[in-house]
């Protein structure tokens, strides 16, 4: 009886642990994308100070290709767009995470009380 | 439990600290970068000085190589996110004033948070050194008295018996949570031993006041929970500072008037332990009592009871001073005696009669508009107050094995009431001291009172009043029949 407790309790430590990974994953890429915004922000504020005078390249891999300028502020202004997308897809992961980590950590604490009450019981016996 | 308490805070120390060092951190790339452009800046403005600069190419790490800086006016600038732009130095320039003045902000930002967490890391190490030891604050207790007063008026009276019980539980259940506790603060402390009777009595007056702390601290933390988040700043850091109090450090600062010291010395003691348990933390304290009483005012509060005007004035202060312990104002005098339940109602607004609790029929109605007069107190009423204080902390005792906040009264009433009584086993010792000597031989006067008077002191005072109702005895007049009577 102990033991089976004992190997579920294993179990769900397992799932709960993995789990957290995924948590701890999903916040990392989160917090890339928000640097990611805040560049592409300053990227935008600055193609905004120059004019069409100056040449404006991307870079390709290891290639700089000329752009135009509107050309330019149209992509950075749909990248932006996808960036706050991304950002708000990884708000409500996290969240279904968090929630279903919370199941999890529920089912673990009953879990380990009745391994304790079962431990508890083969000791008296 | 305080050791617990001891290692969370600890712990939230470092977590602060860490938090601090990482702001640090962040703070000095910040800075750097900031440095960074600045140079930058300097260089895009005389870099278009000379068409050609002859310079030595590095090439690779280890060789360079003279060769010539052309076209000194253009500038291939990194926008971000692999964005490139060829500028000139003067735009470039603009774009890096751009970039500096994001960079401030992260700065300013850094610094803010900094400052911060810098508090909360002051705060989390007051609080460790204040549990761990005495700080430099002081805690200041005045401890009501009972002992003048409790046996020279009128008859006592037992009532509400049936929670005698659960005081005693109470009282021995504070009894061995304090000697865990004293084992645990390692403070010397009084040795519980019930040896003595005398000593058991001392001990029966230190829970008693064990309890009323109890109830204040309840009382403070749902205050505090209530005030919000913000408390913990700076009103908790008072309370936590006021809660904690070393025995010894007590005893050394107190200037206690009280004429039975060994009495008192262990129950703040045991009040200091009390409060350890509660919160795990050392305060020195000095114990303060009032011994004069002030002048009062008697105003009929209803529910046959009369509050000194002044005692609620004074009452207000002593809240006021007890702020500091985080006690919130208005509450003090109002939660002398806690209905939780409609039986704790009925339980309360009780007429005795001959020696009997009655309840009554209507809550609703004062027994005893008569004696309503607004006067200066006498002596009497005076220690009649006492006396009902007296209740009042009796009721409270019925209140606070479970409730809280019932303490307060004591601690709060101005006057040095005894409160410690040696017949304390019961949570309601039965000491309704009446006003007047014969309460019970006179019949009730049935006068109905003028409803709008009494319905609003009623609702300003709430239960306190409510304390002694039985005793007001039946020569009570209100003031209205007072000068009808003397018009007649």
């Amino acid at each position: 009886m102990a033991d089976a407790i004992q190997k579920k309790l294993k179990a769900e430590l397992e799932k709960y642990s993995q789990l957290q990974k995924d948590v701890s994953k999903s916040m990392s890429s989160r917090q890339k994308l928000e640097t990611q915004l805040t560049e592409n922000n300053i990227v935008k504020e600055e193609l905004d100070l120059l004019d069409s005078s100056n040449t404006i390249y991307k870079l390709i891999g290891p290639v700089l290709v000329k752009q135009d300028l509107d050309e330019a502020k149209a992509t950075v202004g749909k990248r932006l767009e996808y960036i706050t997308g991304e950002l708000q897809r990884y708000e409500t992961l996290l969240k279904d995470m968090e929630k279903k980590s919370e199941q999890h950590r529920e089912v673990l604490t009953s879990l380990q009380q009745d391994f304790q009450k079962a431990q508890g019981l083969a000791k008296g016996k | 439990m305080a050791e617990e308490s001891k290692v969370n805070i600890g712990r939230l120390r470092e977590e602060h600290q860490k938090v601090v060092k990482d702001c640090e951190s962040r703070i000095q790339h910040w800075k750097k970068v900031s440095a960074d452009y600045e140079a930058l800046n300097e260089r895009l403005e005389t870099l278009p000085n000379q068409l050609s600069y002859d310079i030595m190419v590095p090439f690779g790490p280890l060789a360079f190589m003279p060769g010539k800086l052309v076209h000194t006016n253009e500038v291939t600038v990194l926008l971000g996110d692999n964005w490139f732009s060829k500028c000139s130095a003067k735009q470039a320039q603009k774009i890096v004033t751009h970039r500096m003045n994001h960079v401030r902000k992260e700065l300013d930002d850094l610094s803010k948070t900094m400052k911060n967490f810098e508090a909360r890391v002051g705060f989390a190490q007051n609080l460790e050194t204040l549990s761990a030891s005495r700080g430099d604050y002081v805690d200041i207790r005045e401890e009501v008295r009972n002992n003048d007063f409790a046996v020279t008026k009128g008859k006592q009276r037992t009532a509400h018996k049936p929670n005698s019980k659960p005081k005693i539980d109470a009282v021995f259940d504070l009894k061995e949570d304090d000697e865990e506790n004293d084992e645990e603060a390692g403070d010397s402390g009084t040795r519980k031993g019930i040896l003595t009777e005398e000593e058991l009595w001392a001990r029966l007056d230190e829970l008693e006041k064990l309890e009323e702390l109890q109830d204040e601290q309840d009382r403070q933390s749902y205050h505090a929970d209530m005030i919000g988040e913000d408390s913990s700043t700076s009103s908790s850091e008072e309370e936590k500072e006021a809660d904690a109090a070393p025995p010894v450090n007590g005893l050394s600062l107190k200037p206690s008037w009280s004429s039975a010291p060994h009495s008192k010395q262990p129950l703040t003691e045991r009040k200091e332990d009390e409060e350890e348990e509660k919160e795990g933390h050392c305060l020195p304290t000095i114990f303060f009592s009032h011994t004069v009483e002030p002048k009062k005012v008697r105003i009929n509060t209803g529910k046959n009871t009369t509050l000194k005007f002044s005692e609620r004035k004074e009452q207000k202060e002593h809240s006021k001073k007890k702020k500091k312990n985080g006690h919130s104002n208005g509450h003090s005098h109002h939660e002398v005696l806690k209905i939780t339940t409609p039986a704790d109602i009925y339980r309360l607004f009780v007429d005795v009669k001959n020696g009997e609790p009655i309840p009554r029929k209507s809550i609703l109605k004062s027994r005893s508009r008569e004696n309503s007069v607004c006067s200066d107190t006498s002596e009497s009423s005076a220690a009649d107050f006492d006396e009902r204080r007296v209740i009042g902390h009796s009721f409270s005792h019925d209140e606070t094995h479970s409730d809280t906040s019932d303490g307060i009264t004591e601690e709060d009433s101005p006057t040095a009431i005894p409160l410690l009584m040696p017949s304390r086993f019961e949570a309601f010792s039965g000491t309704v001291i009446e006003k007047d000597p014969m309460p019970s031989a006179v019949p009730h006067l049935t006068i109905v009172p003028p409803a709008l008077p009494t319905i609003l002191e009623r609702r300003q005072e709430e239960v306190a009043p409510d304390v002694a109702p039985p005793q007001q005895a039946s020569k009570r007049v209100s003031k209205f029949k007072a000068a009808r009577l003397q018009q007649k």
